[in-house]
C-alpha cells in the first residue's frame, strides 16, 4: 500500500476516543493523552518559577506551593514521562518486530484506558484538597494530608497497572511475535530499552503500590503502618517507596535512551557503535537500578553500616551508563551527519545527560550528598537527566515517528526553533539550581534567603523560555497533521521495519509479510537509495 | 603525520587537566566551611569537580567537534564507514570509568568514616523539630532549651536528632551536615565546630506548610562567651517587654507569626500584631487576657479561620514554666 492510500483510507478520528484494540490507535491515544498530562504539569511548573522569582511569599502561600510541587513532580512522573514511553512502544515495538499488533491487544487498551482514568483521578484530587507532601509521599506527613492524599494514591494504584499491563505486553510481544529473521541480536535498540523498562516495571511497580496502599489503610483504616507512636519505623515507608522510585528513573529514561540509538544512526549514515554493548548496558541498568534505593536515604538515620553498600552500587551503574554515552559518540564520530530535528535532540540529549550523569557521581559520594541531600542540587540533577535526558528523547522520538505516525512531515524549521529554545533554556534553568543547592538552598520551599535571588532568577527566566519553547512545537503538530506534505514511507531512508511500510501504516501493519535480512542499523555496507545489501548483523 | 596527532593529543591533555585543576582549585561553589567536616567534605569535592570537569569538556568537546566536523549538506546521500565495534577501544573505555569510580568511592568512604567519628569530650545537644520550629536542649546545662543553637568553637558536639510530629530534616551547610529528625527515632549527628560565627540553620525535609519558615542559626562562639549565654538564658529577664520577646524568641513563634516588635514577617499563622485589641473581640463575654492565654494552652480551643489545626505546638502547656506563660501572655497583650 501507497501512503497516498494510507492516508486516504485513514480511519475516522472517533476511533481515538473510543476502545480500540489497534496497537496504532492506543499509541496515539498515548501520545496525545500524555502530551496533554505534560502541559498540565509546565504549568504548574511556570506557576512555580513565578513564585520563585523572588523571595518572599508573593503568589501563593507555604500550602497552595506544596500542592503544587506535589502535582507537578506527580503528574510529570506518572501521567507523562512514564506512559509518554510506553505511547511509544505501544505504537513502534510491534512495528518494529514485524508483528501485527501486540501479544494482547484489549490488555493493551486496558492499560491506556486505565491510564487515562488514573489521570482524571489526580486530577480530580486537586480540587478535595490536592495532596501537598510531595510526589514522594513520606509518612506521617502523607498520612495527616487533606482527602486529595488518598484520591491521589488511588489514583497511583489504578496508574500502576496500566504501566504493569503494558511491560506484560512488551515482553510477550517481543518474545513471540517477532517476524522472520528478527533475531536477538537484530532487535532495535529501541525494543531492547523498552524490554530493559519492563522487566524493573513488573518487578518494582508492585511495591510501590503496597506503601501506597498501606498509606492509604493508614489514612482511613486506622492501621498504623508507619505510625511511630505505636513503635511502626517512618523510615521504613522510605524504603519501600524507594525501591519502586528509583527503578522509576530507569523506567521514565531507558526507552529515552533506545530512541536515541534509533535516532543516531539514522541521521549519521553509519551503524550504531556497540549494538550488543548499549544492548546488554540497558539490561545491566535495570537490574543494577534496582539494588540502589537507600541512596536516597543517606541522612535519614538508617543503619550507617548499610550506607557503604548502597554508595557503591550507584557507583557502579555510572559504568554502563558512561559507556552507552561513549558508543553514541563513536556512532556520530566520522560519520555523515544530517542535523534534522530527531538528532538535533538526540545530541542535546547527550550533552545534557552527561551533566546530569556526573552531578549523579557527586550524589553518589555520601559524604557530598549529606550536604546536598533534599537541596537544589538535587532538584538541578533529576531535571537535567528527566528533562534534558528524558524529555529530550522524547522529543527526539515525537519528530522522528511523526511522519510514520501521521503520513506527513513536519515543519523543520519549527522544529530547530523549538530545538534551540529548549537547549538555551534548559541550561540556564538547571545549572543554576546545582549552585543554589550546593550553596545551602533546601528543596520544595516557598519561600527562600535573599542570597538565593539571582540563582532563582536565572532559573525562572530558564523556565518561562522552556514554557515558550513547546509553542512552536504545538503549532508544528497541529499544522503538519493537518496539512503537511506526504512524507512517504521512509522520509529518513532508516533501516528499521516500521520503515518498510506506509505510513501510517496499514490496519495490519504490514502488506507483504515482513522479514529481517540484515541488522536495524546496517549502513554503509551497500547503500543505494537506502537499500542495504544483506550484511551480517554485528556478532553474528 | 602520526607524530604531530601525538603532540596534539598531549597538548589538549594538558590543557584539560590544566583546566580541571584551575576549576578545581578556583571555583568557589560551596558556603563558608565553618565545621572540621566541611573541611573534608570540600576538598572531596575539588577534587571531583577537577575530574568532573575534565570528563566533561573531553566527551562535550568530541561530540561539538564531531557534530561541526562531520556535517554534511542535506542532498548528501552517501554514508559512513561501516564500522560496528572495536573491542580495545570498548575495553579502555569501559575500564577507565569502572577505575575512576572506584578510586572515587574509596576515597568517599574515607572522609566518610573520618567525619563521622565521635569525640571524647563531646558536649550533648538533643536536636526537637516540631512544625515549625526547632528546640535544642542541653542535658549537660540542665535541659536548658532554646531555639537558636549555640556551640562553642572547637567543641565536639553530639546532636540528638528527634521530631515530634512528621520528618524534618537537621540541615547546617556551613558545617555540611544533615540528619533527618523522624519521630520515635534518636538520630545522631557529630560535628566540630572550627569557626566563630553565625550560620543559617535549615529544616530540608518538606514538612508542611511551614516548611521554609523552619530556620534558626548556629552561633559559633568562644568558650566565655558561650556560658555568658547560658546564664542569661535561664532566666527571664525582669524588664515585662524583655521577658515578653525572650519567650517569643525561646519558643520560636515568630517560624510562624508576624510580629513588627520581633521583627518576623511569617504567614503560616495568624498575625500577631494588634492581638491585644482583637483577643478581647473574639469570643462574647471572654477577656482577652483569657482568650490569650487559653489559645497558648489549647491551640485547637479558638482556631482563626482560614488557618489549619495542629500546626501550632500543643504541648506547650508541658514546656512553658508559669512565669514565661505570664510574660508572653501580657507581653501579647501590648501588641
Amino acid at each position: 500500500m501507497t501512503s497516498e492510500t494510507a492516508a486516504a483510507e485513514r480511519p475516522n478520528w472517533r476511533r481515538y476516543f473510543a476502545w480500540n484494540t489497534d496497537h496504532k490507535v492506543i499509541g496515539i491515544q498515548y501520545l496525545v493523552t500524555t502530551f496533554f498530562f505534560f502541559l498540565v504539569g509546565g504549568l504548574i511548573a511556570m506557576l512555580i518559577r513565578f513564585e520563585l522569582i523572588q523571595p518572599g511569599v508573593d503568589l501563593v502561600d507555604g500550602t497552595v506551593f506544596n500542592r503544587f510541587l506535589t502535582n507537578h513532580g506527580s503528574t510529570m512522573i506518572f501521567l507523562w514521562v512514564i506512559p509518554v514511553l510506553a505511547g511509544f512502544g505501544n505504537y513502534v515495538l510491534p512495528l518494529q518486530l514485524g508483528a501485527k499488533d501486540m501479544a494482547f491487544p484489549r490488555l493493551n487498551a486496558l492499560s491506556y484506558w486505565l491510564l487515562l482514568t488514573g489521570g482524571l483521578i489526580m486530577l480530580g484530587s486537586f480540587f478535595v484538597g490536592a495532596s501537598e507532601s510531595g510526589w514522594t509521599a513520606y509518612a506521617p506527613l502523607s498520612i495527616e494530608g487533606p482527602d486529595g492524599q488518598s484520591l491521589w494514591a488511588v489514583s497511583i494504584f489504578i496508574l500502576g497497572f496500566s504501566s504493569i499491563f503494558g511491560a506484560i505486553n512488551f515482553l510477550v510481544t517481543t518474545v513471540t511475535m517477532r517476524a522472520e529473521g528478527v533475531t536477538l541480536w537484530r532487535l532495535p535498540l529501541f525494543v531492547w530499552g523498552m524490554i530493559a523498562t519492563s522487566i524493573s516495571v513488573v518487578v518494582a511497580t508492585p511495591v510501590l503500590t503496597t506503601a501506597l496502599v498501606m498509606v492509604a489503610l493508614d489514612r482511613m483504616a486506622g492501621t498504623m503502618f508507619f505510625s511511630a507512636a505505636a513503635g511502626a519505623s517512618p523510615v521504613h515507608y522510605q524504603s519501600l517507596f524507594w525501591f519502586y522510585s528509583h527503578p522509576a528513573v530507569y523506567i521514565m529514561v531507558l526507552p529515552a535512551m533506545g530512541i536515541i540509538s534509533e535516532v543516531l544512526p539514522v541521521f549519521s549514515r553509519k551503524p550504531i557503535f556497540g549494538y550488543k554493548t548499549i544492548a546488554i548496558s540497558s539490561m545491566a541498568i535495570s537490574v543494577l537500578g534496582m539494588t540502589v534505593w537507600a541512596h536516597h536515604m543517606f541522612t535519614s538515620g538508617m543503619d550507617p553500616r548499610l550506607r557503604l553498600p548502597f554508595m557503591i552500587t550507584s557507583m557502579i551503574i555510572a559504568v554502563p551508563t558512561g559507556v552507552k554515552i561513549f558508543s553514541w559518540l563513536a556512532t556520530v564520530w566520522d560519520g555523515k551527519l544530517h542535523l534534522k530535528t530527531p538528532m538535533l535532540f538526540s545530541l542535546g540529549f547527550i550533552s545534557m545527560f552527561l551533566i546530569g550523569g556526573i552531578g549523579g557521581i557527586f550524589l553518589a559520594a555520601i559524604p557530598i550528598d549529606i550536604h546536598v541531600h533534599d537541596t537544589y542540587f538535587v532538584v538541578g540533577h533529576l531535571h537535567m537527566v528527566l528533562f534534558g535526558g528524558s524529555v529530550f528523547g522524547i522529543f527526539a522520538g515525537l519528530y522522528y515517528w511523526f511522519p510514520k505516525i501521521t503520513g506527513r512531515m513536519y515543519q523543520e524549521w519549527l522544529g530547530k526553533v523549538h530545538f534551540w529554545l529548549t537547549l538555551v533554556g534548559t541550561i540556564l534553568t538547571y545549572i543554576p539550581m546545582h549552585l543554589a543547592g550546593l550553596a545551602g538552598m533546601p528543596r520544595r520551599i516557598v519561600d527562600y534567603a535573599d542570597e538565593f535571588t539571582d540563582l532563582n532568577v536565572l532559573a525562572s527566566i530558564g523556565g518561562f523560555i522552556l514554557g515558550i519553547a513547546v509553542l512552536p512545537f504545538i503549532y508544528n503538530v497541529i499544522v503538519s497533521w493537518a496539512r503537511g506534505p506526504a512524507a512517504g514511507n521512509n522520509p529518513w531512508r532508516a533501516l528499521t521495519l516500521e520503515w518498510q511500510t506506509s505510513s501510517p501504516p496499514p490496519e495490519h501493519n504490514f502488506e507483504h509479510e515482513p522479514r529481517m535480512d540484515h541488522g536495524p542499523y546496517d549502513f554503509g555496507h551497500d547503500l543505494v537509495t537506502g537499500t542495504p545489501a544483506a550484511a551480517p548483523a554485528s556478532g553474528d | 603525520m602520526r607524530e604531530r596527532t601525538i603532540f596534539l593529543l598531549i597538548l589538549v591533555a594538558l590543557a584539560l587537566i590544566g583546566v580541571g585543576v584551575l576549576a578545581a582549585v578556583g571555583l568557589d561553589l560551596m558556603p563558608t566551611a565553618a565545621a572540621d567536616r566541611a573541611d573534608a567534605v570540600d576538598q572531596l569535592f575539588r577534587i571531583m569537580i577537577g575530574v568532573a570537569t575534565v570528563i566533561f569538556l573531553l566527551v562535550e568537546g568530541a561530540l561539538v567537534f564531531a557534530v561541526l566536523r562531520f556535517r554534511v549538506k542535506e542532498d548528501d546521500e552517501s554514508s559512513g564507514p561501516p564500522v560496528h565495534d572495536n573491542l580495545s577501544l570498548e575495553l579502555v573505555w569501559t575500564l577507565i570509568p569502572a577505575i575512576i569510580v572506584v578510586v572515587i568511592g574509596v576515597y568517599s568512604f574515607r572522609v566518610l568514616s573520618a567525619i563521622e567519628v565521635t569525640a571524647e569530650d563531646e558536649m550533648v545537644v538533643e536536636v526537637v523539630a516540631r512544625q515549625f520550629t526547632w528546640e535544642f536542649r542541653y542535658p549537660e546545662f540542665d535541659n536548658l532549651t532554646s531555639s537558636q543553637l549555640h556551640l562553642v568553637v572547637g567543641q565536639p558536639v553530639r546532636f540528638e536528632i528527634t521530631s515530634e510530629d512528621v520528618i524534618h530534616s537537621f540541615y547546617i551547610p556551613a558545617f555540611r551536615a544533615k540528619r533527618d529528625a523522624t519521630p520515635g527515632q534518636i538520630s545522631e549527628l557529630v560535628v566540630t565546630p572550627t569557626e566563630l560565627g553565625r550560620y543559617p540553620i535549615r529544616c530540608a525535609e518538606l514538612c508542611g506548610a511551614g516548611h521554609a519558615n523552619m530556620l534558626s542559626e548556629a552561633v559559633v562562639e568562644s568558650e566565655s562567651d558561650f556560658e555568658a549565654w547560658v546564664e542569661n538564658i535561664s532566666s527571664l529577664p525582669d524588664d515585662p517587654t524583655e521577658a515578653g520577646r525572650f519567650v517569643f524568641e525561646k519558643y520560636g513563634c515568630g517560624a510562624c507569626h508576624t510580629l513588627e516588635d520581633m521583627g518576623t514577617t511569617s504567614t503560616v499563622g495568624p498575625d500577631m500584631n494588634g492581638i491585644g485589641q482583637r483577643a478581647g473581640e473574639r469570643i462574647e463575654g471572654m477577656t482577652a487576657e483569657d482568650y490569650i492565654r487559653q489559645s497558648l494552652l489549647d491551640p485547637s480551643a479558638h482556631l482563626v479561620e482560614g488557618f489549619a489545626d495542629g500546626l501550632m505546638p500543643q504541648d506547650l502547656d508541658q514546656r512553658m514554666s508559669e512565669a514565661e506563660l505570664e510574660a508572653i501572655v501580657q507581653y501579647l497583650l501590648n501588641q
